[in-house]
């Protein structure tokens, strides 16, 4: 079964900002502010070139951010990616 | 084509040509204005144009229709009657949606010490008679509409047009402003009783000074005196919501209103009466920074 892989928009289109509770993304392609809330900045930030997957971004957030892993870590990371997926700033390569 | 009138005016950074087919509100608005600069060489960014509906509505129970380089398709004409009112509506339309070299904050804002207070909120929070009242106090006027918030700089420059004053705010002010200085009473108009108060004279000669903003203010009125702290993504959002240009600067925008996020303090302020809003004021004002 082929595994869905997402790769963050490129580093030079976005410009971020941290506020107190939440981090704006400016999209500089679309020219929109995104106002983004935890774990979706969090997914960005782990995101690295290679494109992962869902399971893979999750092993990561929960290394990183050191919480234990469960299975509910992985369906929240896959909601948020379908999210920032229709907004532009992820996309979605064949694994 | 009929013959138009016209005049000219500078106002802070922007100029206007206000074109009518009717004398009347270009004569209003003249004596209004009296003491401002006309624009250099005759150059203006925006045109006004108050002209009838139809041929016959320039003779036959006159209406002003409110058009220019930039116009809404449904607005509403005003009876000649109001033309002032339409020429200043016009001149708000113009910067509203024309306006590109500041981000444009729906706000009044007032300088004392070289910096200034910006005041912002929706129609009946009281920026704008707050700023009037202010300007009586020592405060220097700005501007009671739009603050312009330098996108190099981070300042706000003067924008120092007629005040626009409504309803109870009338009769408020005409108790500390000398007679001289007001426009014609505008009763029933769409946005309720309307009089127009010319600025004092230093707001006038001093609109090319800006001043760094010191403090943001979110007024509302009606409610028990009381000041709230409030949350960066709270004041991001609502200042975009104030702005009418946030989204056409693009991230020219972004950058200028997140830097006046993180610069400037910001307080939510309820009040039911001036004295206590000038309470208020001058507490934050002396413990600012």
């Amino acid at each position: 079964m082929m595994t869905i892989k997402y790769r963050p928009a490129p580093e030079q289109d976005l410009i971020w900002h941290p506020l107190d509770s939440m981090t704006l993304l400016f999209h500089r392609p679309s020219g929109i502010t995104h106002m983004l809330a935890e774990p979706a900045p969090a997914i960005l930030q782990v995101m690295a070139d290679a494109p992962l997957s869902a399971a893979e971004i999750a092993v990561r957030l929960t290394s990183a951010f050191d919480i234990d892993p469960d299975l509910e870590t992985e369906t929240i990371v896959q909601a948020r990616l379908a999210e920032l997926f229709d907004l532009g700033l992820v996309d979605r390569v064949p694994g | 084509m009929q013959p138009m009138h016209q005049i000219l005016l500078k106002i802070g950074p922007a100029a206007f040509r206000i074109a009518s087919a009717w004398r009347q509100p270009l004569e209003q608005l003249e004596a209004l204005y009296r003491d401002y600069p006309v624009p250099p060489d005759d150059l203006v960014d925006f045109t006004v144009r108050l002209e009838p509906g139809k041929p016959w509505r320039r003779h036959i129970r006159p209406s002003v229709h409110i058009g220019g380089d930039f116009w809404l398709p449904d607005a509403a004409p005003l009876p000649l009657s109001q033309g002032l009112l339409a020429g200043e509506m016009g001149m708000n339309l113009q910067m509203a949606l024309g306006w590109r070299r500041h981000l444009l904050l729906h706000a009044s804002s007032v300088e004392r010490d070289g910096e200034a207070l910006v005041m912002t909120g929706l129609s009946g929070s009281g920026k704008s008679t707050l700023s009037a009242m202010l300007a009586q106090k020592g405060w220097r006027f700005m501007g009671d509409e739009f603050a312009l918030l330098s996108i190099d700089s981070g300042d706000i420059e003067p924008f120092p047009r007629l005040i626009s004053l409504k309803n109870q705010a009338i009769g408020a002010m005409e108790e500390v402003a000398s007679a001289e200085r007001f426009g014609p009473e505008m009763r029933g108009t769409p946005k309720g009783d309307i009089r127009h108060l010319v600025p004092p004279k230093s707001a006038i000669d001093r609109m090319e000074e800006p001043a760094r903003p010191a403090l943001l203010l979110f007024p509302r009125f009606g409610h028990a005196p009381a000041l709230r702290d409030m949350g960066q993504s709270e004041i991001f959002v609502r200042l975009t919501q104030a702005s009418t240009n946030y989204v056409a600067l693009g991230e020219a925008g972004f950058c200028a209103l997140t830097r006046f996020v993180d610069q400037v303090p910001a307080r939510a302020m309820d009040y039911q009466s001036i004295e206590q809003a000038e309470e208020l004021i001058e507490s934050l004002w002396s413990e600012r920074r």
